[in-house]
């Protein structure tokens, strides 16, 4: 039921309950001590009486006649008659019918009535049943003289009473609940309105505005709580989305320069005729720009195979050492040609893992270390066992990176210098090492000094 | 009219200048901010292309300082396609802005604009007595017939015509009819001149002794 699914309905219903059991619990109490208030008064009434009945048939010894007592009055008990027997003045009143109490006594000698009080004919019954037994209360007890005495009265007044106090308790109580209730439900409102707040904000989001955050100052501390996780939580996946749509669009951008580039020399070798020569040119630069939109092209679908978690990387076990060596020998020609040397430490380690995929990250850091190196500069290459883990670092005497943009290096489409499309640098090469290198369980770091060189660290699980 | 291009990318560069040298256009060139601004502040371009991915300075800022002393037109040329991308360029100081890649016609007829926009004339056409002159397609008529003429010709035409009652002095018909590739030889001017004279009447261009040229 719907009712029961909303947390402000299932709190007010328990709220409720509980408050019925504490307010019938209360009212309950309230009656008992009521009735044991009424019974103690009542019983304090009746040994009154009966003490006073009693006193009448068996006088306290020794038998002293006390003031305003005639003593003409007291023949001795045993030979006390019926007719003999009534109340002293002082007690006459004890056992009056306009009393709603009704007291009234009767004794018992021989099994059969000695006395009674005027009123006490309704309480004796003989022969059939009455139609519904009065609601009464007595004490019976029998006296050393061998009588048998009752007193008791009517419990009506009593009876009465409470139902009078119940009924009065009762809409108390039912105006309290609902009070209570009310009050409640305005508690629980103002309780669950951030978690409205925040419910609010996430559906939202969901429906495709990253931008939404949840007003945190609104949200009382234990919801803040959640409220500031949950706001840095849509703050990581706006960036996140962010940055997908940036690489969509960088990588459609890249791509925009080799194609101008076919398009204008196309253009401009149609104008006229030509000759063979400058046509060969026309076709030779296409040619450069179609090479650096393919190299892109693999890049853009590595990176996005990757991303996708589509890319099936082999784990083999092979030699680190001769895959950076194969790659040196790759590098080789562009070092010779801006005159960098490369220098090698290396020591035969064997991981597990896609050697072609680091072979890929290898060749990317040497190819970057020779490039961004000036003219007889020196690139070093050190591959080392440390704490369990294949250590390779590749540094060289460039130019370095500023300290502002060393931790922006690995970043999709990032370039050094912003400019750099002639080099066919699309600034993804970085990007690429970290993600094979991170597929591999490794992490890669750089250290950087301006004009004096970079350090590219490697580390691999073996 | 002569025209500096700066971009870093040498394959466009070498077919774009190799482009607009073919329509008639003195061409300079560069492939870098620093060198792109020396020239623009240093020479009376009739217009500029401006790459915006430089090495060195970028466009922008090359933009920013050359607006402090010139009025150049720019077109502005660019990979970067976003509206503020745009906004940024037009309001900085361009002209106009061309988006990579683009078709050849496109540039010539925005070049054209621009040029034509600077010298505040808003049709293709100028008429000057019983000569025509269409810019857009670079013909001239006299008395409404096609006049054969070579492009450096034209290209005197056009920029006397565009200065119309202007004295138009040699130094700056070098400046603006001849790139930095060409050696400038004083009388080859005088060549062009005579030459136009001949096609377009003798009143066409007057001398100023002493000053230039002008088209009244």
């Amino acid at each position: 039921m719907k009712v029961f699914n909303s947390i402000k309905w299932r709190l007010q219903i328990w709220y409720g309950l509980i408050l019925v059991v504490v307010l019938a619990g209360l009212g309950i109490t309230a009656i008992k001590f009521e009735q044991e208030r009424q019974m103690t008064w009542l019983m304090t009434n009746l040994e009154q009486r009966f003490a006073a009945v009693a006193g009448v048939l068996h006088p306290h010894p020794p038998e002293r006649p006390s003031p305003g007592q005639t003593p003409d009055d007291l023949p001795p008990p045993q030979n006390l008659r019926p007719d003999q027997f009534h109340l002293p003045q002082q007690f006459s009143n004890l056992f009056d019918s306009n009393d709603p109490h009704n007291f009234y006594f009767i004794v018992f000698r021989n099994g059969e009535i000695f006395a009674q009080s005027t009123n006490a004919q309704v309480y004796i019954h003989s022969g059939e049943k009455p139609q519904h037994y009065p609601r009464m209360f007595d004490i019976a007890r029998p006296l050393p003289s061998g009588e048998f005495v009752t007193v008791g009265c009517s419990t009506e007044p009593e009876f009465q009473e409470l139902k009078s106090m119940a009924w009065k308790l009762g809409i108390t109580c039912i105006a309290i609940l609902i009070f209570g209730l009310i009050v409640g439900g305005w508690l629980v409102s103002r309780a669950l309105r951030p978690v409205e707040n925040i419910s609010a904000a996430a559906v939202k989001i969901s429906a495709g505005d990253l931008s939404q955050r949840i007003n945190v100052a609104e949200a009382e501390s234990e919801l803040g709580q959640l409220a500031a996780v949950l706001n840095s939580t849509f703050a990581r996946l706006e960036s996140a989305f962010a940055q997908q749509k940036q690489f969509a669009s960088d990588a459609a951008h890249e791509l925009r320069t080799p194609v101008s580039v076919i398009l204008t020399q196309t253009q401009t070798v149609l104008n006229r005729e030509r000759d063979a020569a400058s046509y060969k040119q026309t076709v030779e630069a296409c040619q450069r720009a179609a090479q650096r939109m393919r190299k892109l092209i693999e890049s853009l679908l590595a990176l996005a195979r990757f991303d996708a978690g589509q890319e099936v990387l082999k784990r083999q076990r092979f030699d680190f050492s001769r895959t950076i060596a194969d790659c040196a020998e790759l590098v080789k020609p562009l070092a010779a040609e801006r005159s960098v040397k490369i220098l090698f430490e290396l020591e035969p380690m064997e991981i597990i893992g896609d050697s072609e995929r680091l072979a890929q990250a290898v060749t990317n850091l040497l190819t970057n270390a020779v490039q961004y190196n000036v003219p007889d500069g020196e690139v070093r290459v050190k591959l080392q066992a440390s704490g369990g883990l294949a250590v390779l670092t590749v540094a060289d005497t460039g130019q370095g990176i500023a300290a502002a943009d060393l931790s922006r290096v690995f970043e999709r489409f990032y370039r050094g210098d912003q400019s750099r499309t002639g080099a066919g640098n699309a600034g993804l090469g970085l990007a690429i090492c970290k993600v094979i290198v991170e597929a591999h369980g490794g992490t890669i770091e750089v250290s950087s000094q301006e004009n004096a060189g970079t350090i590219f660290t490697v580390r691999l699980p073996t | 009219m002569r025209i500096l291009i700066v971009e870093d990318e040498p394959d466009l560069l070498a077919s774009l200048a190799q482009a607009l040298r073919e329509e008639g256009y003195a061409v300079d060139t560069a492939d870098n901010g620093d060198d792109g601004l020396f020239n623009a502040e240093g020479t009376d371009y009739d217009a500029i292309i401006l790459d915006v991915m430089l090495p060195g300075l970028d466009g922008w800022e090359i933009l920013k300082r050359l607006r402090k002393t010139k009025k150049t037109p720019v077109l502005m040329l660019t990979a970067r396609d976003q509206t503020r991308d745009r906004v940024k360029g037009l309001d900085t100081g361009a002209d106009d802005y061309v988006i990579k890649p683009f078709d050849l016609e496109e540039i010539f007829a925005r070049l054209r604009a621009i040029i034509r926009r600077s010298a505040n004339k808003t049709t293709n056409v100028i008429e000057i007595g019983d000569v025509k002159i269409d810019t857009a397609a670079r013909n001239v008529f006299f008395k409404d017939k096609v006049v054969e003429i070579t492009a450096r010709e034209y290209a005197l035409v056009e920029f006397l015509a565009l200065h119309r009652g202007e004295v138009v002095t040699r130094t700056q018909l070098y400046e603006h009819l001849f790139d930095e590739n060409e050696s400038s030889l004083s009388n080859l001017l005088d060549v062009h001149v005579s030459n136009v004279r001949k096609k377009l009447g003798a009143e066409f261009i007057a001398t100023r002794r002493g000053h230039g040229y002008c088209i009244e």
